[in-house]
């Protein structure tokens, strides 16, 4: 029993005097194959992490920006790790006190990281390397912002637009035509859109969806800003204060309703229930389930990924009738320096560089517009974007929007999320349903809308009053934790 | 000394144990209590705030719906599973042939990660290509063809007439399986000769078919909407209840969740099979002399004795479906509406998406005094219905 004892205890020692002697994996970890072509200079730097998301080509443009960069001098040398939930990685990192150099993070996430004190303002940093305000498009430069100071700067870019099938006008541009719309064009209003969408949809006997022609449920991203395109805002930038149940919002949703109804819900989820992700052949658009989509600047690579031959339009999103256009929703993927990293000031090296060169190498790559008001000639020459003018466009196009940054982002876009699922998932009562019947066109349409008013205005305005006392509690406990620090 | 000896090496030999406890454990479970009085963003140091997070708690809607959803799900899915466990041990403890191989069948599923059946069963539901889906629709068809055939409700559709492929298929299945499986009757049965046992098993599988048509009549006409939808449901992507015109049951999705949970009822029926086996046979036979049936004998005899195992079954499924996150979170996010937030997720959403983890840490030990309510309540409640032989 005695040498059972003594071996095991032997066995334990001996694990653990491996565990503690055995050499980590280290960045600066030469690899003769990799890193080659740094071979002279690979003691001489300061190595960097630089954890960041994406996947695929995406991936390969940001190693690619990366490379380029380490191969522009011999004093750092970045390594790119390509991270999956990088945000929630990241902030454990922080939380453990050991983050990347440089993490790549949504906009999004500028809030909760710059107010936990996990980044480092970049103000300065920029003042003194010459990158000014108007070196950037305003908007996007404002969603690193928070409380007056820049906590993050642009990656990759992004506007949204809406897609149409170019087959699909083609085949059905005489009925088009008869309905009096232009089968060569996008819609220009959402009441066009509509008309197009009613054109475009075709049925299967039993009247269940074979193409639709709009789908306010595709891809599902931006349920939460539906609203922006009647004239509506979730957040005003003047107050602060939530307005989710303004009136242009209200429009919007019980618009969104009048597609679950005119159609059916059960018909449409089945029908849905037959797509595919978003990166393969069988992506609704992809393969022609739905006409028209409202979708962002990398959608273009994607299709061309996945059907080369595909015949496609991009054309500013409508708006309805009277709201100023073109618009589109900014956001962005964005870089930081973590507090508390290793090397703050050769990561400020890295992020000045990325957004003076690195910026365009990425769009360029990925097959995006850039978030800087203007880029280098190589950049439009061969762009793969081959649709990148709207985006551009859109992205300076005095009525785009962002959704401001508050303390309470995320949970505004999750219960708008909500809010929508449950207005379109609502049924109609049998009274309504009764009211509707033998109304067809603008009549059923407007019926539908009305019917739902009260419902979509109850909806978004239980939303409104949720999140604003989320945020007023936030905002109180902030000014209580500031005035008990100073 | 020999004795200082032996308590220092038990100690020494339990000692890593009791430290990852401590610290994997045992620190969390104080510090989170901790944490519920304090407003805590996880990058910053938690701020005493008192009870302002339990406050909070107590007008948040989003909590109150997980809190429902939860609770929902275990009044369905407890009992639920119980009564399938249950059943399904009674059969594994017939005699019948190959019964190692079916225990070994329902155990199974036990086996399989909880991502990996998360991920089957989202194409197990699938509204438009899912097994279930295509099997429920054909079922419903024929139990449609068969209440047409009996009650002339099911001709939907014009010129079909009451010749419906499925309907005879599933008249003409049990037939043949009630031939074929004749060995299994009864020897009187048996004796007698293969067309009778024929005209038998389809005189037995008429009478079946019609129950079946009976009650598809009569969801049909209590439950029009809900009936409509079973012939194809949207399952994880409806937030709509069922039945529909119960606001508070549960939803599809929640249904769906339900059903899955169902998928690991094996592990639960083998831990009954166990003390099944236990039940001494003669309690049996007393009661055969005494000439109760088999329902006498399972109410009187089996439940009473397996009653230890049941409650403790019931306590491990409190407490596991209270801390259900798996599959909500890979199958529906919590979505449609918040159908299928289920509290820990909740929890999760707090901690990781707004990062509140004072008010996460508020809801958990709610949770965790929920749990202990609940337990306590089954050990009183089963107090006089648990049977212990050793008492």
């Amino acid at each position: 029993m005695r040498g059972v004892h003594v071996g095991l205890a032997v066995l334990i020692l001996a694990v653990i005097l491996v565990a503690w002697f055995e050499p980590r994996p280290a960045l600066e970890d030469f690899d003769p194959v990799r890193h080659a072509a740094f071979k002279d200079t690979w003691n001489k730097r300061v190595h960097l992490s630089y954890w960041e998301k994406w996947g695929s080509f995406e991936a390969d443009a940001c190693q690619k920006m990366v490379d380029t960069f380490n191969e522009s001098q011999d004093e750092i040398f970045v390594h790119y790790l390509r991270t999956s939930q990088v945000d929630r990685k990241s902030m454990l990192a922080a939380i453990g006190r050991d983050p990347p150099d440089v993490v790549g993070l949504w906009n999004f996430n500028v809030v909760p990281f710059a107010e936990g004190g996990a980044l480092m303002p970049l103000d300065d940093l920029m003042k003194a390397s010459g990158l000014t305000r108007d070196f950037y498009i305003e908007n996007y430069l404002k969603l690193g912002e928070f409380e007056g100071r820049i906590w993050a700067l642009p990656t990759a870019a992004m506007t949204l637009a809406l897609f149409y099938n170019k087959e699909h006008f083609r085949r059905k541009a005489q009925e088009l035509r008869a309905a009096g719309l232009d089968p060569d064009r996008a819609p220009q209003t959402i009441e066009e859109l509509d008309r197009y969408a009613d054109v475009l949809n075709a049925f299967e006997p039993d009247g269940s969806p074979r193409i639709m022609g709009f789908l306010p449920t595709e891809p599902g991203w931006y349920n939460h800003v539906w609203g922006y395109f009647f004239g509506g805002r979730l957040v005003d930038p003047a107050t602060g204060k939530i307005t989710t149940d303004e009136p242009a919002n209200i429009r919007a949703y019980a618009w969104i309703k009048h597609y679950a109804e005119a159609y059916g819900r059960e018909k449409l989820l089945r029908f849905k229930s037959g797509f595919g992700t978003f990166d393969s052949p069988f992506n609704a658009f992809i393969e022609g389930k739905v006409s028209m989509e409202v979708q962002g600047v990398w959608f273009p690579m994607f299709i061309r990924r996945h059907r080369p031959q595909m015949e496609f339009g991009v054309a500013p999103f409508p708006c309805a009738e009277g709201v100023p256009g073109p618009r589109s929703l900014m956001e962005m993927d964005v870089i930081g320096i973590p507090r508390h990293c290793k090397h703050p000031k050769e990561a400020w090296r890295f992020v000045c560089w990325v957004q003076k060169e690195g910026l365009a190498i990425l769009g360029r790559l990925q097959g995006k517009n850039i978030a800087t008001r203007s880029a280098p000639p190589w950049f439009h020459q061969g762009h793969p974007n081959l649709e990148l003018d709207v985006f551009e466009m859109l992205a300076v196009a005095p009525a785009s929007f962002i959704i401001p940054n508050t303390l309470v982002g995320q949970e505004l876009r999750d219960e708008m999320t909500r809010a929508f699922e449950h207005i379109w998932n609502w049924p109609i009562e049998q009274e309504g349903k009764d009211r509707l019947a033998g109304l067809s066109g603008a009549e059923r349409k407007a019926m539908i809308e009305t019917l739902c008013r009260e419902e979509v205005q109850q909806t978004l305005a239980e939303v409104r009053r949720e999140i604003q006392r989320k945020l007023d509690a936030k905002i109180e406990r902030r000014r209580l934790q500031k005035s008990s620090a100073d | 000394m020999a004795n200082l000896r032996r308590q220092v090496a038990g100690y020494g030999f339990i000692l890593p144990w009791l430290v990852a406890l401590a610290l994997f454990i045992g620190y969390p479970f104080v510090a989170g209590f901790y944490f519920s009085f304090c407003d805590y963003p996880p990058l910053r140091s938690p701020a005493f705030i008192g009870l302002d997070n339990y406050a909070e708690l107590l007008g948040d809607a989003k909590f109150h719906r997980s809190l429902g959803v939860t609770l929902v799900y275990a009044a369905v899915a407890i009992p639920l599973g119980v009564v399938l466990a249950i059943t399904l041990a009674m059969f594994l403890n017939a005699r019948i042939r190959g019964q190692s191989f079916y225990r070994v069948i329902f155990y199974i599923p036990h086996l399989v990660p909880t991502v990996v059946v998360a991920i089957l069963w989202l194409w197990i539901f699938n509204p438009e290509f899912g097994l279930l889906n295509i099997v429920l629709a054909g079922l419903m068809s024929a139990a449609d063809a068969w209440t047409g055939l009996f009650f002339g409700l099911g001709a939907e559709t014009p010129g079909q007439g009451f010749f419906r492929p499925a309907a005879v298929a599933l008249l003409a299945a049990p037939a043949l399986a009630a031939v074929a499986l004749g060995p299994i009757m009864p020897a009187a049965v048996r004796r007698r000769p293969a067309l009778r046992r024929l005209l038998a098993s389809l005189a037995v599988a008429a009478i079946l078919l019609a129950a079946v048509a009976l009650l598809n009549a009569v969801v049909h006409g209590l439950l029009p909407v809900d009936a409509k939808k079973l012939h194809s449901p949207g399952w994880l992507a409806d937030g709509n209840p069922l039945p529909a015109d119960l606001s508070f049951a549960p939803s599809w999705a929640l249904w769906a969740l339900i059903v899955m949970s169902m998928w690991g009822v094996g592990q639960m029926a083998i831990i009954y099979l166990a003390k099944l086996q236990d039940v001494p046979v003669d309690l049996y036979e007393a009661a055969d002399i005494d000439g109760a049936n088999w329902l006498q004998k399972t109410w009187q005899i089996t439940l009473p004795m397996i009653s230890p195992v049941i409650l403790f079954n019931v306590v491990m499924s409190i407490i596991g479906t209270f801390q259900v996150f798996t599959e909500p979170y890979i199958m529906t996010a919590g979505g449609p509406e918040d159908k299928t937030r289920f509290v820990a997720l909740f929890v999760y959403d707090y901690t990781f998406q707004y990062q509140r983890v004072g008010y996460a840490s508020a809801v958990a030990w709610v949770l965790f005094v929920m749990i202990v309510v609940l337990t306590i309540l089954a050990f009183r409640i089963s107090q006089k219905r648990v049977y212990y032989a050793g008492r």
